[in-house]
C-alpha cells in the first residue's frame, strides 16, 4: 500500500459517505529500524467536502492570511480524525470504516 | 459538530507527523546536507500485531509502518491520474531517515542510494568526457 492509495479517497461507513481522506497521520513509535523510530500509520484526517488540503489550515490554529484561513476553515468545516483501527477495508475507490467510529479532533497532538 | 467540540484522540507515545503536510514534496538531504530528491509518495508495509489474528481480514486490524520514501513518477500520475506501477518508483528506505523537519535528513551519502543513479550516470558518461569535466572548477 502507498500513501496515494489513501489520499483523496471517499470515506464511507455502512450507511453514508463521511467525507474524503485529506491526510494520513503517522506516529514515530514503531520499532526502531535506523536513526529514527518506525513510522506507524495512526489514523486518517477526513474532510466532509473535499479531498484536497492546503497547508493543514483545517487542522491547525493558523489564522493568517485572514481571508485564506477563513475560506479554508469554512471549506473544511467538520473535519475530523479517525483511528486506523476503525478502518474496515481500503479498496481502489473508497475507504470503509466501522459505523460507530469515533470522530476525534483533527488537530495534531504535538 | 465543530472540530473544537470533538474529543482529543488518545495521545500516542511518539512524535506525530501528518504524511501529506509534513512529508510529501519535502526536500531530502543526505548526511552532508546535499539535496538528494523530494518525496512524492510513501510505501507502507503491514506488520503483525498481537491479538489481531482473528481480524486479519480487517485492514485496520493490521499495523502499517512506513517502509520507504518514494520518488519519481508523481508528475505523470498527477497530470493523467491513475496509479504508477511499483517498478517506476525509486525508494529510499525509512531506515536511512535521521530527522524530519522542514527538510528530511538522511544518515547516508546520496551517492549510496539508487535514487541518484541518473545523476551519477550523467556525471560518469557525459560530464566527465567534456574537457575540464573531471575536476572541480578552479
Amino acid at each position: 500500500m502507498i500513501l496515494s492509495d489513501l489520499l483523496d479517497l471517499p470515506v464511507h461507513d455502512a450507511t453514508e459517505r463521511l467525507g474524503y481522506c485529506v491526510d494520513a497521520r503517522l506516529v514515530l513509535d514503531a520499532p526502531v529500524v535506523g536513526p529514527l523510530a518506525g513510522a506507524r500509520l495512526h489514523g486518517l484526517v477526513v474532510s466532509p467536502r473535499t479531498g484536497t488540503s492546503f497547508m493543514g489550515y483545517e487542522r491547525s490554529g493558523l489564522t493568517a492570511p485572514w481571508p485564506l484561513a477563513q475560506w479554508l476553515r469554512h471549506r473544511h468545516r467538520g473535519t475530523f480524525f479517525l483511528m486506523w483501527e476503525d478502518v474496515l477495508r481500503v479498496t481502489t475507490d473508497r475507504i470503509v470504516v466501522v459505523t460507530d467510529a469515533t470522530r476525534y479532533d483533527p488537530s495534531p497532538t504535538d | 459538530m465543530t472540530a473544537s467540540s470533538l474529543p482529543r484522540p488518545p495521545r500516542p507515545r511518539g512524535r506525530v507527523l501528518d504524511a501529506r503536510l509534513h512529508l510529501l514534496s519535502r526536500q531530502v538531504l543526505d548526511r552532508h546536507d546535499v539535496p538528494v530528491t523530494t518525496i512524492d509518495d510513501l510505501a507502507f508495509s503491514p506488520v503483525p500485531r498481537e491479538g489481531a489474528h482473528d481480524r486479519e481480514e480487517v485492514t485496520g486490524a493490521r499495523t502499517y509502518v512506513v517502509d520507504a520514501l518514494l520518488t519519481g513518477a508523481a508528475l505523470v500520475v498527477r497530470v493523467f491520474g491513475g496509479r504508477a506501477p511499483t517498478s517506476v518508483w525509486e525508494r529510499v528506505g525509512w531506515q536511512h531517515v535521521s530527522d524530519v523537519g522542514t527538510a528530511i535528513h538522511l544518515g547516508v551519502d546520496g551517492d549510496e542510494l539508487d535514487v541518484t543513479w541518473t545523476e551519477r550516470w550523467v556525471r560518469d558518461k557525459i560530464i566527465r568526457h567534456i574537457p575540464g569535466g573531471r575536476h572541480d572548477p578552479e
